[in-house]
Formats: C-alpha cells, structure tokens, sequence
C-alpha cells in the first residue's frame, strides 16, 4: 500500500539508498534534510555547515523524483541536543547526543513537522529493523548488518515514535547498500563514511567544539593517582572520559587511564591498574522501555554500554524509583556515567537507561 | 504540474528564446568593440533599449541594464544615497528585500529611514508619506505592486507629495512591469526597477530607469558602459531576451492582464466557496494574476509542500522552512498576527495557465485542505 512518508536525508549513501527503496515501493515521499547548523557559523572553523550534505540530498531527490525540502532545526538542535551534551561534559559525564537526536530531532521536531503535514510516517537511513509483536506493539530489532548495527542510537524512541517510524535498509548489510546505490546511480554512491558526531571538525574534541560554542570557560585541575599523589594538571576536565589514555601525562607506571571524574573540584584521578576500571554492577535512569512493564524479577538479557560495544549478558531488575539495577554476568570495562546502557534479548531492543 | 507561482518567475516565451539564439549564435561581439563584430553586438543592445524603454513610457536613454530586480533596486536606492544632498529615505515596511535591506543598510551607516506603515490591505498613507517627506529627505522608494499580495501601491499620489517637497521618488516595478500598464511620466517617478524573469525573458536580466538629470553614485566601478552607471560587459543574449520579452509584454499587456483576471477571480471564486472560512489579503486594488489566500488554523507552508506532492507550485511569503518559521514581513505589517499570515498562500497566474488548469488547481487545493485537517490534533 502506498504511503506518505518523509525521509530523513543527511546527503549520505544510507539515507539516499533508504529513499530510493521507499520510492521503487511506489510510496509517495518527501525529503527533509535537517539544517543543523549555520553556515556563517562554518566560516573559520574547520567543520561543515551541512551545505554538502543537503546539496547531495536535494541531488538524490530530485534524480529519483521526489521533492526535497530544508528543515532548519539550527536553534532546536542546539537547545536540544548540543547544549544538553555540553551540561554532561561540564559535570563530568560523557554525553550521547546522538540518542537525544533522534529521541527529540529526528524523531521530535521532524515527526511532529511531518504529522502537521499530514505525513504519518519517518523514514531514516538507519541499520534497524522494526517488527510488530503480537499485540501489534513495534518491536526494534538489531540492523542484519552487525558492524553497522544502530539500533543503540534509536532505543530511547517510545514506541509511538518507533511505529511511526520506518527503516528501509535495516535489512541490508553495507556492501548491499553501496551496491545498490552504485547499481540505481545514485548521486551520492560514493559518498564518504560521516562521522557518528554530527559538527566537529577533523582533529578536534566534541567536547571541545562545544565548549567553544557555548564560550564555556575550561575548568582546570589537578590529575591524581588513587593515593591522591598529583600527577599533573589539565587544561580542562570536559576533555576526558572514563577510561581514556589519550591526553595523560607520561609517567612510570607508563600505563594510565581515568578512572573518575570530579566536576566539583575538577580533579581527574587516574589508575594505573587496569582492574580499577571494570564494574560488574551499575544502576541505568530515566528508562525507556520498550517489551511490556519494567521487569519487576530479575530478567537475563543483554546489555549495551556504549555504542561499539559487545553486548555482554547481564541480569536487571527494577527499583522502587523506576530505576533498573544491572549485575553484569563479568566485569565490564569502564561504565562511564552519561552514556547509554541499551537491553537485548538476542536481536530485540528491550529499551534503554542513562548510566548514572 | 500546474504552474501557479508566476511572481516568482516565468517560464520563458519561445519568441524570446528564438531572438536570443540568434545573440547567442551569430552575434558574439563584445558592444564595445569598435569593429563590425561588435558593432553587430551593440546594434543588438541598442534595439532591446528601445524595445525595454517602450513598455514604460521612457526614452531609450533612460534605461541602466543591470543584473535583475535587485541590482535595480540597490542601484537606484544606494546610488541615490551617495549622490544626493538629502540624507533620509522613506519608503514602505511592505517593500521587497532588494529595497528593505540596502535601505536598512543605510540604516546602519546613519542615514534616517522611516518605514511607513500600511493599513489592512497593504496600502501606504499619503498623509503620513507627506508628513515624512518633510525634513531632509534624498529618495522615496514606493514598490507599484507587491509581490506577495499584488496590492498596488497610490504610487502617483506619493510621487506628486514627494515632488512638491523636491524629494525623488522610485518605484520598484519588479511585479508591476508587463502585468499593469505603467507610463513612467504619468506616475512622476524618476527611478524604476523592473526585470526581465518576470515577463517570460531570461533571469539574469534587468533595468533601471533614471530619468534625465538623476544624478546617481555607480555600486560598480569599471568602465564606460551604461554611462558609467553599470560598467562590465554587457550581457548581451539576456539584454536581448530582455527586449523581445517588453516587446511582447507591451503588445499583449491588454488582453493578458484581461484573461488571467478572469482566471484568478475564477479560481479565487472557488476557494472562497469551496474551503469555508478563507479569505483574500490585499484589497481589492491588485495585479490582475495574485491571489493571496489565508486558510485559517492552516499553515501555508504545509499547504505549499501537499501541492507540490500533488503537483502544483505555489508559494508562502516565507523564505525558507523552520521549526519556528518567520512569517511573511508583508502581510505581518498589514497587521495579521503571525498564526494568521503564515496560514496564507500566494497563487499568481500567467500568460500560459490555462482554463482547464485553474479547475485543476482548485480540486488540488480542496484536496490538499482536507489532507491537512485530518492531520489536525
């Protein structure tokens, strides 16, 4: 049946790829490309302002057929996603903006455009199946392609969300895509891989581009060791993740990791002992579930800490806040607070929490 | 597709495209040239000054060919700036971006600009004009018909209050030119922009007319053309182009203007009649091809993007999509809060719509209508 959908275009090789299927459906389409960021914002900075990728996208529509229009987002998406993420740097967490993109912008502000338009339905380019259970209820599957799988950015959509939503190459692997792409001559066939971080330039920190942006002051400080010894200073604590190696002075032991972050005095501590990083428990907030009512027994499953991530088995149980408690069945390396922690069982999306 | 979006821009008359091959493919000269080859060339640019004099009332030597509408616009309004003894400009909070913004320009470099305000149909007031015009003013700058309404401005009655203060008046004729008849003596302007895109010639082109002893400061420097006033070699298929298309619009102004007013009070008619609660902004005093249609608790954004799914080309008064669009500065300043001026839509119609498609265009319209009130929470 032919249906009025609009298609997310970012100017890449998935979403044009997503397009032409919908389109050879015989639906009756619309693209959006999100404008994101200003151009005179681009001027001096290494990174794009998006011009490309809805040049590529207004390219693709136009040589299959349907119209193209730009959403400018430049205002929502910064108050949405970019100043949310720079609040969890400035406290000492490692944000996931991409989540909060397609919870509030993709599948926010682009659905709720779509629906005054009388489109029911988002279509994006993602590596991501939707199935319905029994009852009917979405289901959000892992993409067939494993290495490219996105269903952790999309776990914090609510299911309203995911049955409105439509994933036409979630099915196809990469090379698939690229073959298609090649074989329907599309614009945008040999488009680079982009980046997962929306914005940031070559060689710059996304941390570091958004303190820019938002004129934050860095918070210096020192770096200690688990005795409190001070090991070195730091420029700024937002550079730094748990578990990071990378910006640490050099010292014997020559191995060294974060192991905590303090936003109140802005003291990095690090470890030189790998064993400090691993937890086997943590508490995930503010969760999105999406398989029933939050499992009040212990549940096996699987989990999710970062995107990227092998999917490691784990029991999780709800608390009396809503909460869940996660005991990993062995220990997992650094659990970084601010990221997503994302449920499976097997190749289903049972929902997803912030890591504490 | 139905095509309902001619003040945006025209498709282009096969006349036209037959004068500027053979501009395009005999006659390559440069006009200044002193050989035959660019003599050859300058015959060309001198006949389509003649031809685009005539459909305004002026000489041929009146006529500046710039780049477009807003080249003209800026030419006549920063020209007149910087050679004038004046230092105010007075114009319309309801102009073109190719005047708002030099005017505003101007602005920012300490020039006092009153925007005069408009009443609900688009219209300046004379008093207020004359009261404006009072104190060291250097130009008047009064579109003759607005694009998004069509809403035609008393731009003869503020030419005759300007003049009795000794302060120039132009006129931007962009919408106005090959869809009213305008005699650039009878409306006592002394600058007039207008442009070739909009009646059927090529983009690209456009003129500016300065009467006689207008004294004005070139924006480009370069060379001896357009006496001094637009150096650069001219663009000679598009001057041309530019030509053939006044011609025609001249010779067909009557009997065009004639038929799309019945087509657009056809159309118009159904609309109101069809989809209760719609009405017309601009008055009754507009250019015989606009209809500006507001469709309350709509949005004319999503009306303009249904109709183009269902193939039709329409326009809102906004520039570009948002989340959080800016409404048309036009129908804000006839006093429409922002919810009411963007629920509207502008439809203007052309010398190639045709009976069948006005018929066509108002079963989309329902079409798209009752898409959209279905998707209403």
């Amino acid at each position: 049946m032919s249906e009025r959908i609009a298609i997310a275009m970012s100017g890449g090789v998935d979403s044009s790829v997503a397009a032409a299927v919908l389109k050879q459906a015989g639906h009756s389409l619309i693209g959006v490309t999100l404008k994101l960021q200003e151009c005179h914002d681009a001027h001096g900075s290494k990174s794009c302002c998006g011009v490309d990728g809805i040049t590529r996208a207004r390219d693709v529509a136009g040589s299959l057929g349907f119209p193209h229009y730009v959403l400018d987002c430049v205002k929502d998406f910064e108050e949405l996603v970019l100043l949310p993420a720079w609040q969890e740097y400035a406290s000492g967490r490692t944000p996931s903006p991409c989540l909060h993109c397609n919870e509030r912008v993709k599948f926010g502000l682009l659905l709720d455009w779509a629906a005054r338009l009388g489109i029911p339905r988002v279509a994006t380019g993602h590596y991501a199946r939707l199935e319905k259970d029994e009852a009917g209820r979405p289901m959000l599957l892992r993409g067939c392609d494993t290495g490219k799988d996105q269903s952790y950015f999309l776990a914090g959509l609510s299911l309203d969300q995911l049955g409105r939503a439509v994933f036409p190459v979630g099915h196809l692997r990469k090379p698939e895509v690229r073959e298609l792409a090649k074989n329907q001559g599309l614009p945008t066939a040999e488009t680079p891989e982009s980046q997962d971080a929306c914005l940031v330039a070559p060689g710059e920190s996304y941390s570091e581009m958004l303190r820019k942006h938002f004129a934050a002051p860095a918070r210096p400080g020192a770096i200690v060791d688990e005795a409190g010894k001070l090991v070195g200073q730091h420029d700024g604590f937002h550079v730094f993740t748990i578990g990071q190696r990378k910006g640490l002075p050099a010292g014997a032991p020559a191995r060294r990791w974060v192991k905590a972050i303090s936003p109140e005095s802005g003291q990095v501590t690090v470890t030189s002992d790998a064993s400090e990083l691993v937890d086997t428990e943590f508490v995930a907030k503010q969760v999105n579930w999406l398989a029933g009512a939050l499992p009040a027994q212990p549940l096996a499953c699987s989990v999710q800490v970062r995107y990227r991530h092998a999917s490691e088995p784990a029991t999780i149980c709800a608390q009396a806040d809503s909460s869940l408690r996660v005991t990993l069945k062995k220990p997992v390396k650094a659990i970084t607070p601010g990221q997503a922690a994302v449920f499976y069982d097997g190749d289903r999306t049972l929902g997803r929490g912030w890591i504490g | 597709m139905i095509y309902a979006d001619y003040n945006a821009t025209t498709p282009l008359d096969p006349e036209v495209r037959a004068a500027m091959n053979e501009a395009l493919d005999v006659t390559f000269g440069n006009p200044s040239s002193i050989h035959s080859a660019g003599q050859a060339a300058r015959r060309l640019v001198d006949r389509a000054r003649v031809q685009v004099a005539g459909l305004i009332g002026a000489a041929a030597d009146e006529i500046v060919f710039t780049s477009g509408g807003t080249e003209s616009d800026n030419l006549a309004v920063l020209g007149v700036a910087e050679a004038a003894t004046g230092h105010g400009i007075v114009t319309s909070a309801v102009e073109h971006k190719a005047v708002l913004d030099p005017c505003k320009y101007l602005q920012a470099k300490g020039h006092a600009v009153t925007f005069l305000p408009v009443d609900r149909d688009g219209r300046v007031d004379i008093a207020a004009l004359e009261a404006a015009v009072k104190t060291d003013v250097a130009l008047v700058s009064l579109m003759l018909a607005n694009n998004d309404t069509g809403a035609i401005q008393p731009v003869a009655e503020a030419a005759r209050a300007a003049q009795a203060a000794g302060v120039l008046v132009h006129t931007d004729a962009v919408q106005a030119a090959g869809k009213l008849p305008i005699d650039v003596k009878e409306l006592g302007v002394s600058l007039l922009s207008f442009s070739s895109h909009k009646i059927h010639g090529p983009k690209g082109a456009g003129a500016l007319f300065v009467r006689r002893g207008v004294r004005l400061t070139p924006l480009v420097h370069g060379g001896r053309q357009e006496r001094t006033l637009r150096p650069g070699t001219e663009n000679v298929p598009a001057i041309v182009g530019f030509g053939k298309a006044c011609e025609l619009a001249r010779a067909r102004l009557d009997a065009d203007a004639r038929r799309v007013a019945e087509l657009r009070d056809h159309f118009e008619k159904q609309i109101l009649a069809r989809v209760p609660g719609t009405r017309v902004n601009g008055g009754n005093q507009r250019l015989p091809n606009t209809t500006n249609i507001a469709f309350p608790r709509l949005d004319g954004e999503a009306i303009t993007i249904n109709l183009d799914m269902l193939g039709m080309a329409v326009s809102t008064g906004a520039a570009c999509s948002s989340a959080d669009k800016t409404p048309s500065h036009v129908l804000v300043a006839m006093g429409q809060s922002a919810a009411e001026a963007r629920s509207s839509v502008r439809f203007s119609f052309g010398r190639d719509t045709t009976d069948e498609e006005v018929d066509r265009a108002s079963n989309l319209v329902v079409q798209a209508v009752k898409i959209l009130r279905e998707a209403l929470p």
